[in-house]
C-alpha cells in the first residue's frame, strides 16, 4: 500500500512537471491568455465550437467553454457577467418584436443565417407571397386551395415565442406580422430539429426553419414571392428572409475576447469553416 | 440507531475468529472502525440528500413565490389566458389540463393494467409468467424521449388516418402515449400485490364454493386493495411528471383542451417548451417556476398518500 502511494505521487509529480516543462517550450512565444465563455443561440453553437477549436490550436493558454440554450440567454448572459460572448440570431441591442433592448451592450456581426418556408411533401404549392404568409400563420388562410393548392387543411407548425427562428421570421418573412395559435392545426415546437420532424411527419404541414436543416424528400423549402431560397440569392440581394447571428459583448470587447470575435470575423474562418457549415460569410453580403 | 448492526459485526468477526484469539482484539478493533466509517458515511450521504431537497424546495419556492409580486393569486389560478409576452399569467389551463390528461390516462391505463395484473398473477400458467415479467420490467426501464418518438412517428399519423384529423396532436395522443409509458409500473406492482394475498384466502374461496371469477373479484381484489390503490398512484405521479414523451404529441399550445385532438400544453410541457426563451428577471420566468412548484406539491402529496395507505394496510394485517 504505502509503496503504492509513493508510487503514485511521484508518477503524478513527475507527470505534472513534465506536461507544464512541455507546455511552457510551446507556449513560450503566445502570451495571449484567458478564458472565454460563450452562451446563447443553438443555431450559431456549430459555428463557435468550430471556431474555438481552430482558435485555441492558435492560442494554447485560452480557454474556450460555449454552450448553447436559446438566443435569449446570450444577452442575458453577458448581462449577468456569466459570459463574456452572447451569441444570439439577432441584434440585441436594438427592440425586436417581444424582446427590448440590452443596454450598453455591443452586437458583433459574425455569420449570415438564412432561413426558409418549408413544407411536408404532400403539399402541392411552391411558392407563397409576404401577404399569403401572412394569412397563413396569422390563422385567416386555413385551406391550401386558398394559396393555389390542394383542397387540405393547412397545419401550421412554429416555434415557441422567444425563439430566434421565430424573431426573425416574423420580421423578414411576414414583415412583422403576427403568428396567432389556433384551436386545431396548430402546433408548436422547441427546436429547430423538432421543427424538422414535425413537419416531415405531418401531411400538408408548413413550417419555417434555418436553410441547412432543409434536408433529405420529406420536405422541401417554399419560394418567397418567387425567389427561391438559396444562398445565392442571399448574397445577390433577391431573398430577404436572412439574419445576421451576433455575439453579443458589454461595451467593446476587449483581450483574448477581442482577438476570438476577431478570428471569427477574418477572411480565413469565414471562407473556409464557416462556409463548410452552411453559413454565408459576412463579407459576402456588402 | 446503529448498536445492533455494530454488534452483529463484532460477533461475527469473533466466530471467524475463535482459533486466532492474539488477532481477536485487534481485529475488532478495526471491525469497529469501519463499522463506525460506514455509518458515518451513509449518514453523511443521507443528509446531503435531505439537504440537497431542502434546497431544491427552497429556491424553486423563493423564485416561484416572486410571481405574485406582479400578478395577483386569483389570476394566477383561475385565469384561462397565458399570453406571456402581454403579460398575461393565466396558469389556470395548464393545471386543468394536467388534470384531465392524468384522468384521461389513468382511465385508459387502470383496467387494463390492473386486468393483466390479475391475469399473470392468477390465471396465466407459469411459463407465461415467467415470459410476461421480465418483459414488463423492461419496459418499465425504457426513457421516456423513446416513447415520445415512437408516439410522434407512429400513433400520430395511426390517429389520423382514424380520426380524420389534419394534425392529431392533443390529449388523446398523449394521454396514449403515457398508457403505454405507465402500464408496465401498475401492472407489475398489482401483480406483486395480488401475489401477496395469502393462499387460504383463494382456498378458503373455493371451499366456499365460488368460482374462479368470484374469488377474484369479491377475495382477492378487495384484499389486495391497498397494494393497487398504490401501484395507480405511482403511476399516477410517473404521468403527471412525465415532460418529453408529452412535449412531443401534445402541441404544446397554451390553450384549455376543448376537445380530444386540440393542441394544447400542460404544466410540465409548457415549463420545458419556454424556460429557455424568458429573461432571468421576468415575471415570465417567475410565473413558471410557480408552475414547477405545483408540481413539487402535487408530487409530494401523492407520495404522502402513499405512505398514508402503506401504514394502513400495516396496521390491519
Amino acid at each position: 500500500m504505502k509503496f503504492f502511494k509513493k508510487l503514485s505521487l511521484v508518477t503524478v509529480a513527475s507527470a505534472v512537471l513534465l506536461t507544464s516543462a512541455l507546455a511552457g517550450a510551446a507556449w513560450a512565444k503566445d502570451d495571449l491568455k484567458g478564458k472565454i465563455t460563450v452562451n446563447g443561440s443553438t443555431a450559431l453553437l456549430p459555428m463557435t465550437l468550430q471556431a474555438a477549436k481552430e482558435f485555441q490550436k492558435l492560442h494554447p493558454k485560452v480557454k474556450i467553454a460555449a454552450s448553447g440554450k436559446g438566443s435569449v440567454t446570450g444577452p442575458q448572459a453577458v448581462k449577468k457577467g456569466i459570459a463574456d460572448i452572447g451569441a444570439c440570431d439577432w441584434d440585441a441591442s436594438i427592440d425586436v418584436p417581444g424582446f427590448k433592448a440590452f443596454t450598453g451592450q455591443v452586437a458583433n456581426k459574425v455569420a449570415v443565417i438564412p432561413f426558409a418556408t418549408f413544407v411536408n411533401k404532400s403539399v402541392k404549392v411552391d411558392s407563397l407571397t409576404t401577404e399569403q404568409l401572412k394569412g397563413i400563420f396569422s390563422g385567416k388562410i386555413t385551406n391550401w386551395k386558398d394559396v393555389g393548392g390542394a383542397d387540405e387543411d393547412i397545419v401550421v407548425i412554429t416555434r415557441s415565442f422567444g425563439s430566434g427562428t421565430r424573431v426573425n421570421y416574423q420580421s423578414k418573412a411576414l414583415d412583422g406580422g403576427d403568428i396567432v395559435k389556433k384551436e386545431k392545426n396548430y402546433k408548436e415546437v422547441g427546436s429547430s430539429g423538432d421543427m424538422k420532424t414535425a413537419v416531415a411527419t405531418t401531411p400538408n404541414s408548413i413550417g419555417y426553419i434555418d436553410l441547412t436543416y432543409i434536408t433529405g424528400s420529406d420536405v422541401k423549402a417554399l419560394k418567397h414571392n418567387g425567389v427561391e431560397a438559396t444562398t445565392d440569392n442571399v448574397i445577390n440581394g433577391k431573398y430577404k428572409i436572412w439574419s445576421y447571428g451576433y455575439y453579443m459583448t458589454k461595451g467593446q470587447p476587449t483581450g483574448a475576447t477581442k482577438e476570438f470575435i476577431e478570428y471569427v470575423q477574418s477572411k480565413k474562418f469565414q471562407d473556409s469553416s464557416l462556409k463548410k457549415l452552411k453559413f454565408i460569410p459576412i463579407s459576402a453580403m456588402k | 440507531m446503529n448498536t445492533p448492526v455494530q454488534d452483529t459485526g463484532a460477533q461475527s468477526e469473533t466466530v471467524y475468529n475463535k482459533k486466532s484469539y492474539t488477532h481477536l482484539s485487534k481485529q475488532q478493533i478495526k471491525a469497529s472502525f469501519v463499522n463506525k466509517l460506514f455509518k458515518n458515511y451513509f449518514l453523511f450521504s443521507i443528509l446531503t440528500l435531505c439537504f440537497v431537497l431542502a434546497l431544491v424546495i427552497f429556491f424553486i419556492g423563493k423564485t416561484a413565490f416572486l410571481t405574485f409580486k406582479d400578478i395577483s393569486l386569483a389570476q394566477y389560478f383561475f385565469s384561462f389566458d397565458w399570453t406571456p409576452e402581454e403579460g398575461k399569467f393565466g396558469a389556470a389551463l395548464f393545471i386543468l389540463n394536467t388534470l384531465s390528461l392524468t384522468a384521461l390516462t389513468l382511465v385508459i391505463a387502470v383496467p387494463l393494467s390492473v386486468g393483466m395484473a390479475i391475469l399473470i398473477a392468477e390465471i396465466a400458467p407459469k411459463w407465461m409468467k415467467t415470459i410476461i415479467r421480465p418483459i414488463l420490467d423492461l419496459l418499465v426501464g425504457i426513457p421516456s424521449i423513446v416513447y415520445g418518438y415512437l408516439g410522434l412517428t407512429i400513433l400520430l399519423p395511426l390517429l389520423r388516418e382514424l380520426s380524420g384529423e389534419s394534425l392529431g396532436d392533443g390529449l388523446l395522443a398523449a394521454a396514449l402515449v403515457l398508457t403505454i409509458m405507465i402500464l408496465p409500473t401498475i401492472c407489475r406492482i398489482s401483480d406483486d400485490a395480488i401475489g401477496a394475498v395469502p393462499k387460504k384466502y383463494r382456498e378458503a374461496a373455493y371451499a366456499l364454493g365460488s368460482t374462479r371469477l368470484q374469488s377474484i373479484f369479491k377475495v382477492i381484489l378487495p384484499s389486495a386493495g391497498r397494494g393497487i390503490i398504490a401501484a395507480i398512484i405511482l403511476g399516477m405521479t410517473r404521468a403527471i411528471g412525465e415532460t418529453m414523451a408529452v412535449v412531443m404529441v401534445i402541441g404544446n399550445t397554451p390553450q384549455l383542451a376543448k376537445s380530444l385532438f386540440a393542441s394544447t400544453s400542460v404544466l410540465t410541457s409548457n415549463i420545458v417548451m419556454q424556460i429557455s426563451n424568458v429573461e432571468f428577471d421576468s415575471t415570465w420566468n417567475y410565473a413558471l417556476h410557480m408552475m414547477a412548484f405545483l408540481l413539487l406539491v402535487i408530487s409530494f402529496i401523492l407520495i404522502l398518500f402513499i405512505r398514508f395507505l402503506g401504514r394502513k394496510g400495516g396496521a390491519e394485517s
